[in-house]
């Protein structure tokens, strides 16, 4: 039974088909890497499961129910998760507070206890904050905990993203290019938290990527998408030595570093 | 310095505010009475431009709208005060969250200037409706009664002004510091990361736009028992752009900057009562200079000098200090195997 099925979707914009009959079927505590040439359609991929975008056609479910149709904040509620491109912090807010909106979904204060601080809202409030810590901890960033969400580095601000999309224990875990501008330390640091993510925490976690490497270094199984169409899937030893693949997207770089090699 | 606290210089304010009336002429107490409306105006519209982030244009519409409801449902309707009071708190309110729905859409730029439109349809609404609002003239409003409390109507209206802005205050504070103020923050500072954490935009946004308009509201109906008159004027363009160099003079995103910010510039309104004409220009150099060399407002000047003034959280995205990020992620970097 897969966590996360895309059934032939299809979406375009203006004419242009940006997903042509994409259908993924993805099984719990997995590792999916997602990766394609630009244009190929990957971020629309993530951003129809996630409901920014509606489909023209096709489905999307989550646990065997449809998302389609629902706005981001209840696809989140259902347990999906998302990081972005460009990590995004909440720039006024500490680290901790960020990593507590992340519990946003969990709050059950509500504009009474806000207005009059009771002491229930101060209560849980605390709760929040020692929830955050420990997962700050699982990242081993607790020491960034009241640093405003600005003062962060790239690579900070990526890791500390993850870690408040996790925090909520969503089932599925959509990263958009987690590798992107990170150093090699960083980067590597990386591969071992997704690992850990999957191992411990038993999330899926979906991954488009340009950083190939890192795709191929963590992914239990690798889907490639070009001109919207989903053309190859299979375990990243297969996906290197597919033929089609390594026309429509390695292309000749790759020829050309095996050569070299 | 270090009694110098926020909580100490805001009680002293407080029980300034309290005493006031046994020493003060008419005048000044009329005066103190402003200074508290626009406290309450300047929170509210913080709530919603320095908190929430929306760049809402309508503050001295609601305001408006507060006044006149106040206002006509005791002339026109024979309501008494105290049941015009919330009416007209509540209706700007209603319309404050239908704002909601076009800010869903709209952002930045284009949610300004759609308020803002709003914001002139009620200004003619309020100068050509004159059936009902009297039109550019405007019209009387009776003199509250507090001859239950035994005492003169001004005094009895400064105080009940006194309570809504010290309640209305404490809510606020209230807000900012729990899941809610977090909440505005996120948006604020990333709409779509925080709905993909799972809030919800209209919810929060709606919010936002109605509590300001609540705190408008309240402040419009507080402000019609104290003149006694409600005409246009008072809630034109050159009010907003008071609201709004109140906000940023006192710091965007802190509701004790709006406080602060409310105070100079009623001060500076009444040092410049003689100079009429000059108002609207430093008002506008005023809210200039700060955009660019202070625009974290002057609580940041206070946060700095003085210990006690910390707010747990809500600096604006624009005022992000100098992170020490590059420094530390450099030796972080190489520091690590």
């Amino acid at each position: 039974m897969s966590v996360l099925t895309v059934d032939q979707v299809s979406i375009g914009f203006g004419g242009v088909v940006a997903l042509d009959d994409v259908t993924l079927e993805i099984p719990p505590a997995e590792i999916r890497g997602i990766i394609g040439p630009n244009g190929a359609g990957k971020t629309t991929l993530l951003n129809v499961i996630c409901g920014i975008n509606r489909p023209d056609r096709g489905d999307v479910r989550l646990d065997g129910a449809s998302l389609i149709g629902l706005k981001p904040s209840r696809i989140a509620a259902k347990g999906l998760g998302r990081t972005f491109q460009t990590a995004r912090l909440f720039r006024g807010l500490t680290v901790l507070e960020n990593m507590m909106v992340g519990l946003h979904l969990e709050t059950r204060s509500g504009l009474f206890g806000a207005a009059f601080s009771s002491r229930a809202m101060r209560a849980e409030e605390r709760e929040l904050a020692e929830r955050a810590r420990r997962s700050l901890e699982f990242v081993g960033f607790a020491h960034l905990a009241e640093l405003p969400g600005a003062a962060l580095s790239f690579g900070q601000s990526r890791i500390v993203e993850i870690a408040r999309t996790l925090i909520h224990e969503p089932k599925v875990v959509l990263l958009d290019e987690p590798a992107v501008g990170l150093s090699l330390n960083r980067s590597a640091e990386l591969d071992r938290l997704l690992r850990r993510i999957r191992d411990e925490r038993g999330v899926t976690l979906v991954m488009i990527e340009h950083v190939i490497r890192l795709v191929m270094e963590v992914s239990d199984r690798v889907t490639v998408l070009s001109y919207g169409r989903n053309i190859a899937e299979g375990r990243p030893a297969d996906i290197r030595e597919n033929p089609e693949v390594i026309t429509a997207y390695l292309g000749r770089a790759l020829d050309a570093r095996r050569a070299a090699s | 310095m270090a009694w110098l606290t926020r909580r100490n210089v805001l009680l002293a304010g407080l029980g300034l505010m309290a005493v006031l009336p046994g020493f003060a002429n008419p005048y000044a107490l009329f005066v103190a009475n402003l200074l508290l409306i626009y406290v309450i105006l300047a929170i509210g519209l913080n709530l919603l431009v320095g908190y929430a982030g929306q760049l809402a244009f309508a503050n001295a519409a609601m305001f408006g709208i507060g006044a006149y409801t106040t206002g006509l449902l005791q002339v026109n309707l024979g309501f008494g005060y105290w049941q015009a009071l919330p009416c007209g708190a509540l209706l700007a309110m209603l319309i404050g969250s239908a704002m909601a729905y076009p800010a869903l859409r709209l952002s930045g730029l284009y949610l300004a200037l759609a308020t803002l439109a709003f914001a002139q349809f009620t200004q003619w609404v309020f100068l050509n409706w004159e059936t009902v609002t009297y039109g550019a003239g405007g019209f009387k409003v009776p003199e509250v009664s507090f001859a239950w409390l035994g005492v003169p109507s001004h005094i009895g209206i400064y105080y009940l002004t006194l309570v809504h802005a010290a309640a209305l205050f404490l809510i606020a504070w209230g807000i900012v510091r729990s899941p809610i103020g977090r909440a505005f923050v996120a948006i604020r500072d990333g709409e779509v990361a925080a709905e993909s954490l799972g809030i919800d935009l209209l919810r929060y946004k709606a919010l936002a736009f109605a509590m300001s308009g609540f705190y408008a509201g309240a402040a419009g109906g507080l402000y019609c028992a104290a003149l006694n008159f409600v005409a246009p004027e008072g809630y034109d363009l050159f009010q907003m752009v008071l609201h709004k160099a109140m906000v940023v003079v006192g710091g965007l995103g802190s509701v004790v900057g709006s406080v602060l910010g409310a105070t100079l510039l009623v001060l500076l309104l009444e040092l410049l009562r003689g100079f009429k004409s000059s108002q609207e220009i430093v008002y506008g150099a005023l809210l200039l200079a700060f955009v660019i060399f202070l625009p974290e407002g002057v609580i940041s000047l206070v946060k700095r000098r003085l210990a006690g003034w910390e707010e747990p959280m809500r600096r604006h995205a624009a005022s992000a200090e100098p992170p020490p990020s590059a420094a530390a992620e450099a030796t972080e970097e190489t520091g690590r195997p």
